[in-house]
């Protein structure tokens, strides 16, 4: 278990532009930079934020997964912080 | 001179949202963090209604305060993951910065920082023993600018923000929050300031959840009621369970508040719980 360094993947995904836009092309290259394991991986490429729930991160970070969804791509929550 | 007023009023951006479309998305995405993945949508005149009713309490709020001519503004509040992250996480945090900013959806906010005020803060907490952190630059998000937007959206005085943790556990307990703003009251009575202080956040909800969408009314009425009767010190004895449990430990920055107004009765109380999430909570003290 690395909660920190799946809960800073996130927190950049809410955070830092130029790794969303990476992630966005290109999500394995993006987790690369990061040091997630193999079940930390496979939950973010599964896309649902509830599944990372089980991994101690916080929900209201685990949101942010959902920027990498096409369908709330363009959410209002977004220009929020 | 003394504290002269004191605000205390809901954050959840869906407050400052438009009804209709940027509501519909603020749903979708909290919703997808349901176990059921859906859950009760206000319609668009619900939500027309929530505004306005919102809009009505803080005008409330806005109008005590412009009353009492406050010439600085303690708005006190949690970060949620903007300025805090897992390498530190402060429990008690004041800001010292020249200026402070931030953005929500189209609207922008820039405040001067009375920095003057949060030193005073950090030094008479420091020789009481309670050593807060400190730094010089924040950015201001929706627990701060919901309510600004409503309260202070000209920045016609200084505000100073200070943090509580109120998300990652371990929260502290609701008597050092109390403790907290006793001594911001002490501060603010031997201070040459007319000084304000706004707590964010609340009442009942449970973000990012199984629980989101679940708003535990009876304890957030129970609350209110506790204020108006101004038995707000009595509220300092709950746990830290009770709060997490009644999805209130937001509820920690009014406890900030209530320390800082000691026995004074709640003036006006509004509660409206918003159908989505959140329990929103408007209310201020005559002091």
């Amino acid at each position: 278990m690395s909660r920190y360094y799946l809960s800073r993947f996130l927190y950049d995904l809410k955070m830092n532009d130029g790794m969303l836009q990476k992630a966005l092309v290109n999500l394995d290259a993006a987790m690369a930079d990061y040091d997630l394991t193999e079940e930390e991986k496979e939950a973010l490429r599964a896309g649902d934020p509830r599944c990372l729930r089980e991994f101690g991160v916080h929900g209201m970070i685990s949101l942010y997964l959902k920027r990498l969804d096409p369908k709330f791509q363009n959410n209002i929550y977004w220009s929020q912080k | 001179m003394p504290l002269v007023a004191a605000v205390a009023a809901s954050h959840a951006p869906n407050i400052l949202l438009e009804p209709g479309v940027e509501w519909e998305d603020f749903m979708d995405l909290h919703f997808s963090m349901a176990p059921q993945g859906t859950s009760s949508r206000p319609t668009f005149e619900q939500q027309q209604k929530l505004r306005r009713d919102a809009e009505e309490a803080f005008g409330i709020l806005r109008a005590e305060l412009q009353r009492a001519n406050p010439n600085v503004l303690i708005v006190v509040a949690n970060d949620q993951f903007v300025n805090f992250f897992n390498n530190v996480i402060p429990t008690f945090f004041v800001t010292l910065a020249d200026e402070v900013k931030g953005q929500f959806t189209r609207h922008k906010f820039h405040y001067k920082n009375h920095k003057a005020l949060g030193r005073a803060i950090l030094d008479a907490g420091i020789e009481k023993g309670f050593d807060l952190a400190f730094g010089d630059h924040i950015e201001l998000q929706h627990t701060q600018t919901v309510p600004l937007y409503f309260l202070l959206r000209e920045p016609t005085i200084p505000i100073l923000p200070i943090y509580v943790n109120t998300w990652m556990d371990p929260i502290p307990t609701p008597r050092r929050c109390y403790q907290l703003g006793e001594l911001i009251r002490a501060v603010a009575d031997a201070s040459s300031e007319r000084v304000a202080i706004l707590a964010t956040g609340g009442l009942s909800h449970y973000p990012g959840t199984s629980r989101v969408g679940e708003i535990d009314t009876e304890f957030d009425h129970k609350l209110l009621q506790t204020l108006r009767e101004g038995r707000g010190r009595a509220l300092a004895d709950y746990t830290k369970e009770q709060l997490w449990q009644a999805g209130d430990s937001e509820f920690l920055n009014w406890i900030v508040a209530l320390g800082a107004v000691g026995d004074a009765k709640a003036s006006s109380t509004f509660y409206l719980p918003d159908l989505v999430a959140t329990g929103w909570g408007f209310v201020s003290w005559k002091l």
